[in-house]
């Protein structure tokens, strides 16, 4: 796939904070493309960047092959949904949807035309075009936002957090929306939140930023399985982590093959109670201190006497083990990824 | 016994006060305008003369250049207070108090201090601009003192704060994001503003400039200081009525004619405008 828009270097300070340490990214045509990080990242500053309602300190950003670094935000062929949605409060349903058009020029009744082709893609209902938006519930303001945005016929859209004040169970459904809708239009969406679950849900690609540097890029496989850093590992909740000295798991006392220092990552799925006379490549004796259902999976908190490690066993493979039981416990080298940091 | 509502007593004090001082006056003159020309009491058989002297002996003229006055100023002060509110809010910290406090403090000031002021620096010949540019150049300039335009920018300069102050109020109620959002969507400067702001901020600008309309029709000081002989404005007639003509009745009637193209303004905007939502309720 050919690249879309991309970033060489792109730097930017507010006073003594350094936002945006030399940002490089290639987006390609078409992907979702989803950059997380936690609050303070810089991953805002990066996207109202790549919208043009910011200007880089330095830094160049280029769309196809065309250099749009001082290209005002109202001349490029993008548009943003914003994090509080920045609907126009004072004017109706329709109203917003058309403002793209109606900035262009274009006569009234085609405006309508086109908004309520919009409001379909986005599933609102035909009625809700002379509502006041201020009058619509979450989900109606988060459909709106995107039919206007749609309306543009932007060939990238940005997003900046449209999810993250909504309700769990209505976020599950925009999640699954709005992957939906990428799949439909075809357009090229660009993404960010500090949820990596959220990344993972809807994402092609997705890149991890912190402190104004991108640490890792790839598909939501290789940040899962095969993080290149601690940050990366830990990001996505609970995992555990073994220092690596002298050729030894410290916490364990165990020798590994791995020769590093550094630390071994391991996802809590992968250790395993190990019945009598299985194999596995590290295992360590210990007592199950606590369990945590979590519907199709419980996460069991294992004490070795020298640290706490979380196990996620499937529902129905529990057999066996219970709270205060110990027993031996183990995982594979080949499901560990080992880090530098 | 029922205990009376803690509101309407908390009231008692202010209604007492808009009652004697508001209502009872406004009632008072609405009736001496009924009375006989040139009587001083309020039992004469009600007539409408005085209304028909007013039109007939050209009262409308003052009334014209006072309503015409106000409309001007409150014009002049919106377009330029629209762009010092956006600058100010846009400043923020520490420029805009002190900028804030530049226009604010004139307000503590005697208004006819200040319009003595102006009329000193307009002077011809020996006066601070024309004896400056004189000393300084050799050039000598007349002057605009004595003429309606003199009494414009005198009403301007007076004013200014009060549409000002309400409008730097609506500007800064305007989301940051709404206006991104737009020029995102492609708008330029001026649909931005036509669209998004204008409208956003119209509440506070619709304050402002009934705050300076109203005050503006009501001024006569900016005319009789730096507007000399030039114009006669409804308030100076209304004066000249009640003191020099003794004809109380006539005062009156000019006086409810003014209140009745006051309410004619006021309300039609008040009733638009969502004072709740300028309060950030």
């Amino acid at each position: 796939m050919a690249t879309i828009l991309s970033t060489q270097a792109v730097s930017k300070r507010f006073g003594d904070v350094i936002a945006l340490d030399g940002v490089s990214l290639q987006i390609r045509e078409g992907e979702f493309f989803t950059i997380v990080g936690p609050s303070g990242s810089g991953k805002s500053t990066f996207l109202r960047i790549l919208a043009g309602l910011e200007t880089p300190a330095a830094g160049r950003v280029h769309l196809r092959n065309t250099d749009i670094t001082d290209v005002p935000a109202n001349r490029r062929p993008t548009c943003m949904v914003f994090q509080n949605l920045a609907l126009f409060s004072h004017r109706t349903v329709g109203q917003n949807i058309e403002f793209s058009q109606k900035m262009k020029g274009v006569p009234p009744h085609e405006r309508r035309e086109h908004a309520l082709e919009m409001m379909r893609i986005v599933r609102l209902p035909e009625s809700w075009y002379s509502r006041r938006v201020t009058h619509c519930s979450g989900g109606e303001q988060q459909r709106v936002a995107l039919a206007r945005a749609l309306a543009s016929d932007p060939e990238i859209l940005f997003f900046d957090e449209p999810l993250s004040s909504i309700d769990y169970r209505l976020r599950k459904i925009l999640e699954v929306e709005m992957k939906d809708l990428h799949r439909r239009t075809g357009k090229t969406f660009v993404y960010i939140t500090h949820s990596l679950e959220e990344a993972m849900v809807m994402s092609d690609r997705i890149a991890i930023m912190k402190a104004g540097r991108i640490v890792q890029t790839g598909t939501p496989t290789d940040i899962y399985y095969r993080p290149t850093n601690r940050f990366v590992a830990e990001f996505m909740g609970e995992v555990n982590v073994f220092e690596l000295a002298n050729g030894q798991i410290a916490e364990l006392g165990i020798a590994v093959p791995t020769g590093a220092t550094g630390c071994l990552v391991v996802r809590p799925e992968f250790l395993r109670k190990l019945n009598d006379g299985e194999r596995a490549d590290v295992r360590f004796a210990a007592t199950v201190a606590n369990d945590y259902m979590l519907g199709s999976r419980t996460h069991y908190h294992l004490d070795t006497g020298k640290t706490t490690l979380i196990a996620e066993v499937a529902a129905g493979k529990a057999a066996g083990i219970a709270t205060g039981a110990k027993a031996e416990w183990g995982f594979d080298l080949s499901d560990a990824a080992v880090l530098d940091e | 016994m029922r205990r009376l509502n803690p509101g309407i007593l908390t009231m008692l004090p202010v209604l007492a006060f808009l009652l004697a001082g508001f209502v009872i006056p406004i009632l008072v003159v609405a009736l001496y305008s009924l009375m006989p020309p040139r009587t001083f009491d309020l039992v004469g058989n009600p007539t409408f003369t005085n209304y028909a002297t007013a039109f007939a002996e050209g009262y409308w003229r003052p009334l014209m250049w006072s309503a015409l006055g106000a409309a001007a100023t409150t014009l002049i002060c919106l377009v330029l207070a629209w762009p010092t509110a956006r600058v100010l809010v846009h400043l923020a910290g520490r420029w805009a108090t002190l900028v804030t406090l530049l226009i604010a403090l004139p307000i503590f000031i005697s208004e006819s201090v200040r319009l003595f002021g102006l009329a000193l620096f307009m002077m011809p010949g020996g006066g601070i601009l024309a004896g400056s540019i004189d000393a300084l150049f050799g050039v000598s300039i007349g002057t605009i003192l004595y003429t309606r335009l003199a009494a414009l920018l005198g009403l301007v300069y007076i004013h200014f704060p009060f549409v000002l102050f309400p409008l730097l109020l609506g500007v800064s109620l305007v989301p940051k994001d709404q206006v991104a959002a737009a020029r995102d969507l492609g708008a330029s400067g001026w649909q931005v503003f036509r669209e998004i702001e204008a409208p956003l901020a119209a509440p506070g600008a619709a304050v402002g400039a009934l705050l300076c309309f109203v005050l503006s029709l009501g001024a006569n000081a900016e005319m009789n200081i730096l507007g000399g002989q030039a114009v006669t404005v409804i308030t100076n007639a209304i004066e000249q009525r009640f003191n020099y003509a003794q004809d109380w009745p006539l005062g009156a009637a000019l006086t409810v004619l003014t209140i009745l193209l006051t309410a004619a303004v006021v309300f039609p905007v008040l009733k638009r405008i969502d004072v709740d939502n300028l309060a950030g309720r």
